[in-house]
């Protein structure tokens, strides 16, 4: 009995470890892989059309897996790297271990004209203000309006040293007003209620809590509550400076044992058999058309009349000034 | 009876070596992991990360609002929990008493997740009490978010820790000074002086490091909470440094400066809260009457513990409300309690683990005090409370140059999950056990070393008695940290075969809020039912592991009766 017991947890920790034919492993984030994620649809998809199992590895955030392949160099056994976005691909390029995609990447389309012969985008999303439209009837129309509204209207925003949102609306900001961007911050400070570690404090414990009326999320937070919660509390700001745009990207590792069929992992990427799975599971746009396969309910989600991005290599080589400018304008 | 002789003679583990042995291998692992973390950094140095640190103001506010902002903590915590502790030693008869104690357990232990989500429902800025205060009429409102928010945070982590141990050391105060304290009518001030706070004295300075460094290094609730970058800790900047800059540097550094700090105050109370007991404890429920029991003291007791009560309860039913529905929902989801069985696997791994791993590094500075190897014995100790000063992160990495080759299958990783979660528990293991462990009396240990009581039988017959309760105390701390433990899982654990935390931080990132918070219910379920399962076990552990036939040394000791009093 205990032993048929010990095995029954065997199994609960262990499911299905045995590969036997070729495994291409692929270094992820948590939430890609979990139940909810696009993760289980995608290796069942891909596993179909090849001879191979896919291995993902989450670590545990997209910075996290520019870290683990600088810590483990050429003797890494990842053969693709997914999930790194635009503000993490210039330190992954740094590290000389990322080759050329070589695949065609026409069927890409995204808001902004993108061309990279490493990496691949799968996915994008705009930063926008989520609102409470039961605390707030009528939002902001514009980051301006944001800034030189009442101070008792309350955001909550999440840190740009450890969170990609909070990264986002710094360089948001910047995009914006450039060398204005202090004086800004120093404007929209006393809105700021609190400035939490990651996203999941932010929406969760906070925003959930009604502790404010507005959290910095993505442009597509509503359509998971409309595809899924069935409700339409919960809204997107737009603003009428436009809206920095999120890409999330993956790319191949140099020293793969398996360089062809990684070649053909980033190809399958931007086939439906993936790119569907993307925008309830990921809440996310695909990074490409997928046509009708699109839910109805992105169609009700904001359209920024403009896309605001700056260039991977030039936030690379500012982002330590810039944070230091952000720092110095809003700790105090 | 030959047979019998002979185990006497040479009872089991009766070589020294076994004293020493397994605490010195622990120390010399833990100090290898973390060396070879900050090692690694260092080694990754690309210079001038000294001259930076110096030059930015920044970092310098940072170092300042860290030791500030932890010193506070740490001074309230200790100064709420004196006469919580104080009220819960005398009345043993408060209703709800046994709640109380277990819900002090629990605090400590709860994710910051779980625990800013209730503590935000309450105290926030659209939380229980400011709408009290509204429908009261009272127009001031409390803000949450500052480092008034930190603090009151950081009080509710940790005065219900500092209370505990408080209480589990004033309970061992031996029964025959109470009953002089009872005789001559003593006032409630004149027991304080008496019998309390020398009790305390000695417990101070060690319990006073370990909420300092607790709060110092305090991550998530000092951001979400602080209000913005003004109030960040130097864990704040080590991440940063490490995560986003990729500046190894500068994160050694970082990681040297809070070492150096935390150092230096854990070498400061091992200093001061060295004094040998003068008198040897032991524990009595034998109550005997007290002044400062009865009529307005009674009151004031109650009103205080009430009062405590309800801060510590508030966000747990906070929580607890928002749960209820989405556990409902996902109660037949197997996903959930699949995850609760790896969870449960690991951490009671981990905590039989640390446990071990904790008395064996007492026994080995027990070992290198009677040697007269002080700094020895204090170095060992300290090394139990390296994995609190440095970091996870920096700890992960350090773990994973030198078992980089090893790293593989899930159930591997769910076995390092398991090793570091006992070296993270460590810390609170010795906390509980040391007081315990060191009151054996000097004199029964004489008699012991005369008539050659050694080994296993000097660990059943001397030891036993005297921890059981703490031990099963500390298993729980252990088990309990580690089944809440979200930072380590998160290195090494694998998103397919998720545990309890990691499911729902999968659940957030996914947005399901509402299955989240049914699963962060559970969770808090499961963790108040391990206080409360192994509080009953301690209370039904034998006093000795068997009773001795023939061997009982000492039984009419007036300061050793250890094995002779029932608790």
């Amino acid at each position: 009995m205990f032993k048929k017991a010990l095995l029954a947890l065997g199994f609960l920790i262990a499911p299905g470890i045995p590969y036997a034919q070729t495994t291409l492993t692929v270094y992820t984030y948590p939430s890609f892989v979990s139940e909810w994620g696009p993760g289980p649809a995608i290796k069942t998809a891909f596993e179909a059309g090849c001879d191979c199992q896919i291995r993902f590895v989450a670590l545990d955030s997209s910075v996290a897996l520019v870290h683990r392949l600088r810590l483990e160099g050429s003797s890494t056994p990842a053969d693709i790297v997914l999930g790194l976005d635009a503000n993490t691909l210039s330190e992954a390029r740094a590290t000389g271990l990322l080759v050329p995609h070589n695949i065609d990447t026409s069927a890409v389309s995204l808001p902004v004209d993108w061309q990279d012969d490493t990496f691949v985008p799968y996915d994008w999303g705009y930063f926008a203000f989520v609102y409470d439209t039961k605390q707030l009837a009528s939002p902001p129309k514009s980051l301006e309006a944001l800034i030189n509204a009442p101070d008792d209207l309350k955001i909550i925003i999440e840190d740009p040293r450890t969170s990609t949102p909070g990264l986002g609306l710094m360089l948001w900001m910047k995009a914006i007003y450039g060398d204005q961007a202090p004086e800004k911050w120093k404007q929209l400070q006393p809105k700021i209620l609190t400035i939490t570690k990651g996203w999941s404090d932010a929406y969760f414990s906070l925003f959930m809590n009604g502790e404010a009326p507005m959290v910095l999320s993505y442009s597509t937070s509503p359509a998971y509550h409309m595809a899924v919660d069935k409700t339409e509390r919960y809204q997107a700001a737009e603003f009428s400076e436009g809206h920095y745009l999120q890409v999330e990207v993956a790319a191949r590792v140099a020293h793969s044992a398996h360089p062809e069929l990684a070649k053909q992992f980033l190809e399958f990427m931007l086939k439906p058999g993936f790119q569907n799975e993307i925008p309830l599971k990921n809440v996310m746009y695909p990074a490409t058309d997928i046509g009708d396969a699109l839910p109805a309910v992105f169609d009700h989600l904001i359209q920024p009349d403009k896309t605001l991005f700056i260039k991977p290599e030039t936030v690379s080589n500012h982002r330590k000034d810039w944070i230091s400018e952000w720092l110095n304008a809003i700790a105090n | 009876m030959a047979e019998r002789d002979r185990q006497l003679r040479n009872p089991p583990l009766s070589v020294a070596g076994w004293q020493l042995g397994p605490g010195l291998v622990i120390a010399g692992i833990i100090a290898l992991i973390s060396s070879a973390g900050l090692g690694a950094l260092i080694w990754q140095w690309e210079g001038g990360a000294l001259a930076r640190l110096w030059e930015s103001s920044y970092l310098r506010q940072v170092i300042q609002f860290s030791v500030v902002q932890a010193a506070l903590s740490t001074l309230l915590s200790l100064v709420i929990a004196a006469p919580v502790a104080r009220a819960l030693v005398r009345q043993k008869h408060f209703r709800g008493r046994n709640a109380l104690l277990r819900l002090m357990e629990l605090s400590l232990v709860l994710p910051s997740i779980v625990a800013v989500f209730g503590i935000v429902a309450v105290y926030g800025r659209t939380g229980w009490l400011n709408t009290l205060l509204t429908t009261s009429g009272i127009d001031w409102r409390w803000n949450l978010y500052g480092l008034q928010g930190i603090l009151l945070a950081h009080i509710f982590f940790n005065a219900p820790l500092a209370a505990r141990v408080m209480v589990q050391t004033l309970e061992r105060i031996p029964a025959s000074h109470w009953k002089i304290a009872s005789q001559l009518g003593m006032t409630s001030g004149a027991i304080w002086r008496a019998l309390e706070w020398p009790a305390l004295k000695r417990l101070i300075p060690g319990l006073a490091a370990l909420v300092f460094t607790l709060c110092f290094t305090s991550f998530a609730i000092v951001m979400t909470l602080g209000g913005g970058p003004s109030t960040t800790t130097i864990e704040v900047a080590i991440y940063q440094a490490l995560r986003y800059e990729f500046d190894f540097g500068q994160a050694a550094l970082l990681a040297i400066i809070q070492l150096i700090v935390c150092g230096s105050l854990w070498a400061l109370a091992s200093r001061h809260g060295r004094t040998r007991d003068l008198l040897p404890y032991s524990g009595s429920s034998e109550t005997f009457s007290r002044v400062d029991t009865e009529g307005w003291y009674r009151i004031r007791d109650g009103a205080l513990l009430g009062l405590f009560f309800v801060f510590l309860m508030a966000p747990i039913l906070a929580m607890a409300l928002k749960g209820v529905p989405g556990l409902a929902d996902h109660i037949a989801d197997f996903r959930l309690w699949s995850s609760l069985a790896r969870s449960l696997l690991v951490a009671i791994g981990a905590g039989l683990v640390s446990v071990s791993f904790g008395l064996a590094i007492l026994a080995a500075s027990s070992g290198m005090r009677q040697r007269h190897h002080a700094k020895m014995a204090a170095l060992l100790e300290a090394s139990g409370h390296l994995t609190l000063v440095v970091p996870a992160l920096v700890l992960g990495t350090g773990l994973f140059i030198l078992m980089r080759p090893q790293l593989g299958s899930v159930t591997q990783g769910l076995a390092l999950v398991m090793a570091i979660n006992a070296l993270m528990a460590l810390p609170f293991v010795i906390q509980v056990l040391r007081g315990p462990m060191s009151s054996v009396s000097p004199g029964a240990l004489r008699v012991a070393d005369q008539l050659g009581i050694r080994g296993f039988y000097r660990w059943q017959f001397l030891f036993w008695p005297l921890i059981r309760r703490p031990l099963t105390l500390a298993l729980a701390y252990a088990i309990a940290l580690s089944l809440g433990d979200f930072s380590i899982i998160a290195l090494f654990g694998n998103p397919a075969s998720p545990t309890l935390p990691m499911l729902l931080y999968q659940q957030l990132a996914s947005y399901q809020l509402d299955a989240a918070a049914g699963t962060a219910l559970l969770l808090v379920s499961v963790l108040a039912g391990i206080f409360a399962t192994l509080q009953r076990i301690g209370r039904r552990l034998p006093d000795v592991i068997s009773e001795p036939e023939t061997l009982n040394p000492i039984s009419d000791d007036d300061s050793g009766d250890a094995y002779a009093r029932r608790s």
